[in-house]
């Protein structure tokens, strides 16, 4: 039971406590597909998409069917599971009903499947205990703050193509350095928070 | 023109066997070595702000790599065509379960602290990498010290970027103060997440030029 | 057909055989893991009484020193534990332990304060579990900030019940202790909490103490 209320959890998601910056989760399909910011925005719309929905039927699926089964240990498996299916069918429903936007996202939704950060959410409401609407609005906000970070690491990484960045540190090197500063400046968000 | 679209509605055809995800899978997974080992890195990182913790994650990417390989390999000329990613999965899902079931009765107090991410291995780039490149292609004792191999790698890099995280952000390594009285004040930025990413950039910017890959392209 | 027959054959061995071995390791696993559940609750009171432990690590082990040391006592919505060992720090009679919990900034505190056997003064205090600002309102689960509240009082010298975290810098008296530079809204959490449990812990007294 969290007592948490459910806008700071939103907030919190998206700024000082970013499913990226802070959490570290979801670089890996990032740092592969691109660094353009159209892209990253696609992507990131996509990942917010997928973990809203995963989040609330995976909690669904917890809480009504594997701890009344006693089954929790099984529950690495199922999330998994659940988000490769539903990914699946997102791709079937947007193919069938808007193949522009199935040729758009296309490339997209496969990747889904691997990013650490969808199941990295669904094990954090697990952990935090969270109830069916912190979970909602947790994976909201977790996809949100994820495709903040990713479009702001694209847009930087547009920029740097006129830096003269080292030849040993292009790559992941000065994507690590770079999302390592911009970690320090949302840390910066944790002053903004003033409820009662 | 008629093949671009064959090949985009190859994506995700088939529940993960679909020969788009394949290539997509190449171009994830058989990318070159050290992105992929940094792709599996970085959800790791958050274990690296102690060096006990960066040790233990080690030790379960050993296990779930080697166990992961032997058992892909055994079934390699068994598995359906259709299924192999999800087998894959199911395969590295268990050995994660395992480990972690067995940390949480022994090991209590670090299956906390490194909480979800030991689940996280299971979405881990390099894991299924290994299996896909390696394990189904390879007899299984061979596949299973490629694993091992891999692990060992891995842990090595966790456990460096982990003792400078502890050392500067903690003062202490392995619990031991080692700067105590010395005057000297916990850097608290690499106790937390910016220190990680700010080492790791470094630690491959080190290993790149130490060992330069094949092709640094233009853009950064 | 064939193809589809073997595949689904092949997926229902793995899975059967993948569950398996993961119910059996659930079952053999769970005493332990259940032991160190309940452990790690009694641990936190275990250290707040000053009650010695040979290892943090023995689930076991804690227990049975927690059954042997601790008595538990209801007081209204409040849980007790006493310390009825012998091997306790000081030969006063027992020191009673309380847990409590709030909402801090970003997520539950949740923390156990020890008091003397008057329910007046405060041995220690120790705050195990906040989500607080790392550096700022973190510091509540640090050494300076928990040693401000040995010796302090849970009634003001008027006499009146409560808890005050102070501006740092200000003066602190025997009902009041600094709170932290920059993390102005999470020391105001943790004083509610406090206050709370002082005023609580003020009218059950009169039940409790002889």
């Amino acid at each position: 039971m969290n007592s948490t209320p459910v806008l700071v959890i939103f907030v919190a998601s998206i700024f000082t406590n970013n499913i990226l910056l802070a959490g570290f989760l979801g670089m890996c399909s990032f740092l592969v597909c691109s660094n353009r910011i159209d892209t990253a925005f696609g992507l990131g719309a996509a990942v917010t998409f997928v973990m809203l929905f995963t989040t609330m039927i995976n909690y669904l699926i917890y809480h009504y069917v594997l701890i009344p089964l006693k089954l929790e240990f099984l529950s690495y498996i199922i999330f998994i599971a659940v988000i490769a299916a539903f990914v699946q069918f997102v791709e079937m429903f947007v193919e069938r009903f808007s193949p522009k936007l199935y040729y758009a996202l296309g490339i997209f939704l496969p990747l889904i499947t691997v990013n650490c950060a969808i199941l990295g959410a669904s094990l954090f409401m697990v952990l935090r205990k969270y109830n069916f609407a912190q979970s909602t609005f947790f994976g909201l906000g977790s996809g949100i703050g994820w495709a903040l970070a990713i479009a702001l690491m694209a847009g930087l990484r547009e920029k740097m193509g006129y830096s003269n960045v080292p030849a040993r540190l292009r790559g992941p090197g000065i994507v690590m350095l770079v999302t390592g500063i911009i970690a320090m400046t949302f840390m910066g968000f944790a002053g903004m928070l003033k409820l009662q | 023109m008629s093949s671009d679209v064959n090949q985009r509605k190859g994506i995700g055809t088939g529940f993960g066997g679909g020969k788009g995800r394949e290539t997509l899978g190449d171009g994830v997974f058989k990318v070159n070595p050290i992105t992929c080992q940094v792709l599996g890195i970085c959800s790791a990182l958050a274990v690296t702000s102690r060096l006990e913790k960066a040790l233990v994650m080690g030790g379960a990417l050993v296990f779930v790599l080697a166990m992961t390989g032997l058992i892909v390999s055994v079934l390699r000329s068994y598995m359906p065509r259709r299924i192999r990613m999800i087998t894959e999965v199911a395969i590295i899902a268990t050995f994660v379960i395992l480990f972690d079931q067995f940390l949480r009765a022994f090991y209590y107090d670090m299956s906390k602290q490194l909480g979800p991410y030991v689940a996280l291995i299971i979405t881990n780039c390099i894991v299924m990498g290994r299996a896909e490149a390696f394990a189904t292609q390879n007899p299984p004792l061979l596949s299973m010290l490629d694993g091992v191999a891999n692990g060992l790698g891995y842990a090595m890099i966790l456990a460096i970027i982990a003792i400078f995280r502890e050392i500067l952000g903690n003062g202490t390594l392995l619990g031991y103060p080692l700067l105590a009285g010395t005057g000297f004040e916990k850097n608290l930025l690499f106790a937390l997440a910016p220190g990680a990413f700010i080492t790791a950039g470094f630690l491959i910017w080190f290993l790149n030029t130490l060992n330069p890959p094949d092709s640094t392209e233009g853009s950064p | 057909m064939k193809d589809s027959v073997r595949t689904l054959v092949f997926a229902s061995v793995l899975g059967i055989v993948c569950s398996v071995l993961l119910a059996a390791v659930n079952l053999y696993t769970a005493p332990f893991r259940k032991a160190n559940e309940e452990a790690e609750e009694v641990l936190n009171i275990l250290s707040v009484l000053d009650i010695q432990v040979d290892s943090e690590f023995d689930s076991l082990a804690l227990l049975e020193v927690f059954k042997e040391s601790v008595r538990v006592k209801d007081l209204g919505d409040m849980t007790l534990y006493e310390n009825v060992s012998d091997t306790s720090a000081t030969d006063e009679p027992y020191v009673v332990a309380v847990p409590f919990s709030g909402p801090g900034l970003w997520g539950p505190i949740h923390g156990v304060i020890s008091l003397d056997h008057d329910l007046l003064t405060i041995r220690g205090i120790s705050f195990y579990q906040q989500e607080e600002t790392p550096g700022l309102g973190g510091e509540i689960g640090a050494e300076w900030f928990q040693k401000q509240f040995e010796g302090k009082e849970i009634v003001s010298a008027a006499g009146e019940p409560g808890f005050r975290i102070l501006k740092p810098g200000g003066d602190t008296d025997s009902n009041s202790v600094d709170g932290i530079t920059g993390a102005t809204m999470t020391s105001e959490r943790v004083q509610s909490i406090i206050d709370e449990l002082a005023k609580d812990l003020w009218k059950e007294r009169s039940s409790y103490v002889q």
